[in-house]
């Protein structure tokens, strides 16, 4: 029997090696939202992502980016100031006075850089250089001064990992400006689309996309994208909307994480409701 | 044998850390070459199949643990694509195997496969399988073996690692 064995494992070492190790990459793919696994994925990414910052400061040593980065801070800044500007036309008077919640809403801008972009045509993923430390949390959005870039989904000390929009994994909630229609963008591999909107739902090209406040994970009104095109289905009932993102995620490399972390926001609104209810 | 393993150990951290912050810079429309994949298969063809399947497990999970990537991903995948490659070792046929045209061969179907399989574990519902198969696979794919052909061709004979 022993022989039998040592004799099936001569012969086909190679084979039992492979199921060996791809059982024990299966097993790693489902042990990766415990928080042991996290923390140590955190600070093994954290670590090497000072080797990659290195390099990248390397590339760029002979730019000089800091009145530049001044800039599209200031750019960014007012790039939500003009949308909030022109939600605040849209807006019905009285509603505001009713919420007074865009009122009240202020961004907290943190710069970074890309140092590393881990893209494919249907996952896009960047890793940027400010992280935990500089109080980046995860769920928090990631803009530049054209609009919506991604989301953080990973924070080190120093990094963070960064979700674009160009990942299939990415699905927001978004809003028609105009028309204050809700949908779903979405990734597809080639182009951003809102799916399954009824045709008689007033979405025209040319109209502004902005985050929507029924949103969970970003804030409301950061500029996405404008609408291109609109398909019909086969059956007539619903449309595609696609979206053209005013952000070009393919050449960013100076990013703005929004210090807002929706989940709380939504949270203490919730708490303080039923605080009053009671 | 022991002192080639840390030569080629010392050759795959730095392609680690050219992987990640360098090679992004020669994408063309997202499509990047996989370097890992590139020495994986020299790897695999210079130390033979089994050498090379635990190689590819090994620097898949670096890969995954550096990229801030689901660890797993890339380790699946690459285990694969270093065990294909290893069908082709040969002890007889190490030099014919690193010819350009063969190398290059060889390093499309891994990086063909590799990138397959780590696209089937992204939801994949919304790209679909021809999708799948021809830009996450096959023109990366292709990128690849043209990057793995030139360095193949500016190294000399037998003299990478």
């Amino acid at each position: 029997m022993q022989k039998f064995f040592r004799k099936l494992l001569a012969n086909f070492k190679e084979y039992i090696t492979l199921v060996v190790l791809l059982l024990i990459s299966l097993f790693l793919l489902s042990i990766n939202n415990k928080p042991g696994v996290e923390r140590f994925r955190a600070i093994s990414f954290g670590t090497f992502a000072y080797i990659t910052s290195t390099v990248h400061s390397i590339t760029n040593i002979f730019k000089n980016d800091s009145e530049t980065a001044k800039l599209r801070l200031e750019n960014a800044e007012l790039m939500l100031e003009v949308n909030k500007l022109r939600n605040y036309a849209l807006q019905n008077e009285h509603l505001r006075k009713m919420l007074e919640m865009k009122d009240t809403l202020t961004y907290y801008l943190l710069a970074a850089d890309v140092i590393s972009k881990l893209t494919s045509k249907i996952e896009g993923n960047f890793i940027i250089n400010v992280g935990s430390k500089h109080g980046v949390e995860v769920g928090m959005p990631v803009i530049n001064e054209q609009g919506l870039v991604g989301i953080v989904i990973g924070v080190a000390a120093s990094f963070s990992s960064v979700r674009t929009l160009e990942n299939i994994s990415l699905n927001a909630a978004v809003t028609n400006q105009r028309s204050g229609i809700n949908g779903i963008l979405s990734w597809n591999g080639q182009r951003h689309v809102i799916k399954n909107i009824p045709t008689t739902f007033d979405m025209q090209i040319g109209d502004r996309i902005e985050t929507s406040e029924f949103s969970t994970i970003l804030p409301p009104a950061i500029p996405v994208g404008i609408i291109v095109e609109k398909e019909t289905e086969v059956s007539g009932l619903l449309s595609y909307i696609y979206v053209k993102p005013f952000a070009d995620v393919k050449s960013v490399k100076n990013l703005f994480v929004v210090r807002f972390v929706k989940n709380i926001q939504i949270d203490t609104l919730e708490t303080n409701l039923l605080k009053r209810i009671k | 044998m022991k002192k080639e393993y840390i030569k080629y150990f010392l050759i795959f951290i730095p392609a680690l850390i050219l992987q990640l912050s360098l090679v992004p810079l020669i994408s063309i429309d997202h499509f990047t070459p996989d370097l890992i994949v590139i020495l994986l298969v020299y790897f695999t063809l210079s130390e033979g199949q089994l050498h090379g399947t635990v190689a590819g497990a090994l620097l898949g999970f670096l890969f995954d643990l550096f990229s801030g990537n689901l660890l797993g991903i890339s380790m699946f995948s690459k285990t694969i694509a270093a065990f294909t490659a290893g069908y082709f070792y040969n002890e007889n046929k190490i030099e014919s195997n690193m010819a350009v045209m063969n190398f290059s061969l060889i390093v499309f179907l891994s990086a063909f496969i590799d990138s397959f399989f780590n696209g089937i574990f992204t939801d994949n519902q919304s790209v679909g399988i021809v999708f799948m198969i021809f830009e996450k696979s096959l023109f990366p794919a292709i990128y690849t073996s043209v990057v793995g052909a030139l360095i193949i061709i500016s190294l000399p004979k037998r003299k990478l690692i």
